[in-house]
């Protein structure tokens, strides 16, 4: 072993170990959750689309119902997966924290990693299948596209920071999550653009950074489609106050992670 | 030498902090294998959580040049929901090891405890974490200067027992211990000086015998 090893090669060591760890529990020991981070987006979709083609819908905004669903569905699974497991990260991980070596922002940014990778590898898969059968699935601009999710990721991981934070002075905390996803399943505009509803009910949604979000991306991926409310100021904004805020609350809070 | 400067330690309670230690300042040697002494509560595994990186000081700081070891007693250290090979595996790599297949095989013999070796740690028996705990010192030589230990020998069987003296006094030429331990007999066995934990403060001594006279003087009635 190497006994001067600096800050830095520690920390990739113990990143790398919890790695290979929490691979195993986000996935199972079947390796059957690979799986269902494959299936779970595309059965939504599924049904979504099923709901659409019976009402006699199969374009939205004129865009195929599938491609215009997962667009916006992939980002929003990635904004609650991350939301999930960075707010418990810590937690899952206490009885690690007896060894000097690993400190708490080490599962945090394993799980970062990990939830980002499965994302990009999800995303190019699925898209892949679309093209497959034969739908346009080229993005009009694709470095847009990756920034919005790169915004989104931002947001999520300084509230899944806060979380984690407020978790360890008080545990129901969690169940703050499914609080807040579940009804943002619904205002985020998922299932619909901003196209699709009477300007004078904009003012519902515009506050959504979620919903920037959406309408950027659906904006960056379809040259057909123009975003009337979109803002990347807005949606800038709102990624870096929270990825600082949660940096913040975390950094403050760093010491009581280990100790209780 | 293990320094600590203007140490405090509390836990929160119900009726406000709690301290533990108040303003310690004192220098432990690493040439000496130390036994920790007080009674039941006065903070003797929390003195060895904070020397072994576990806990942190409310105030003050702890520092040493030496390599010293983690906690090894039976709370923490171990991760429930994994195996001991997971465990294991896990230790070898944040300690900067790649290959981990030689150091669990090591420790899987060490340990003798079959199949529970891919069991999750949570279904072991106190006894069963006590010998992979143990048997992690010993899967790799970490060439640390200090073991920390918190009441190991308590829960082994005889055959335990004597493996793991073996292995203390295998590494004993360079190796120094300081061990918590209930059992005279087992301190004396081992250590020869000690530190005795008095009104949220420190006192070294350099003769166990003293440290275990000073003792029975304070809390022994």
């Amino acid at each position: 072993m190497n006994k001067n090893r600096s800050s830095l090669i520690i920390m990739r060591d113990t990143v790398h170990a919890l790695m290979m760890r929490e691979i195993k529990t986000r996935f199972g020991a079947n390796r059957l959750g690979y799986f269902w981070a494959l299936m779970e987006p595309i059965a939504t979709v599924a049904v979504l689309g099923l709901i659409f083609t019976l009402v006699g819908r199969h374009s939205l905004a004129n865009i195929p119902v599938a491609v215009f669903l997962f667009v916006a569905l992939l980002p929003f699974k990635l904004f609650t997966n991350l939301l999930n497991h960075l707010s418990s990260a810590v937690e899952a991980n206490k009885a690690l924290m007896a060894y000097r070596q690993v400190s708490a922002i080490d599962p945090i940014v394993t799980r970062v990693i990990i939830e980002l990778s499965i994302y990009l590898i999800v995303y190019c898969i699925i898209f892949s299948f679309l093209a497959w059968l034969g739908f346009d699935v080229v993005p009009d601009d694709f470095l847009k596209v990756l920034a919005a999710s790169a915004l989104l990721a931002l947001m999520a991981i300084g509230f899944g920071l806060m979380l984690c934070s407020a978790m360890s002075y008080w545990g129901d905390a969690k169940k703050m999550v499914g609080i807040i996803t579940r009804p943002l399943l619904f205002i985020s505009g998922i299932m619909y653009s901003a196209t699709m509803i009477p300007t004078t009910y904009w003012y519902l949604f515009d506050w959504n950074p979620i919903f920037h979000v959406m309408e950027l991306s659906r904006d960056a991926y379809f040259s057909t489609y123009v975003t009337p409310v979109g803002s990347w100021l807005y949606l800038g904004i709102c990624a870096l106050v929270s990825f600082s805020l949660g940096l913040t609350t975390f950094y403050v809070n760093r010491l009581r992670f280990i100790t209780t | 030498m293990i320094h600590f400067e203007h140490l405090d330690k509390y836990y929160k309670t119900k009726k406000g902090r709690h301290y533990v230690f108040k303003d310690v300042n004192i220098s432990l040697p690493t040439d000496r294998n130390i036994a920790i002494l007080g009674p039941n509560g006065v903070g003797k595994s929390t003195l060895i959580r904070l020397m072994g990186g576990a806990d942190m000081p409310s105030r003050g700081r702890i520092h040493s040049q030496k390599n010293i070891s983690w906690p090894l007693g039976l709370q923490g250290g171990l991760q429930g929901s994994m195996s001991a090979r997971e465990n294991v595996r896990f230790v070898a790599r944040i300690h900067g090891y790649n290959n981990t297949k030689a150091i669990e095989q090591q420790v899987e013999e060490f340990a003798e405890i079959g199949r529970f070796f891919d069991e999750p740690v949570k279904n072991y028996s106190s006894g069963m974490r006590a010998r992979i705990t143990f048997g992690l010192t010993m899967g790799f030589d970490f060439d640390f200067d200090v073991l920390l230990i918190d009441e190991l020998g308590a829960v082994g069987d005889a055959n335990f027992r004597k493996k793991s003296e073996k292995l203390l006094l295998d590494k004993y030429e360079k190796t120094k211990l300081i061990m918590v331990n209930h059992s005279i007999r087992g301190l004396k066995k081992y250590c020869d000086a000690g530190v005795l934990i008095h009104e949220q403060n420190l006192i070294f001594f350099d003769s166990l015998g003293e440290a275990i006279k000073k003792y029975r003087d304070i809390y022994v009635k």
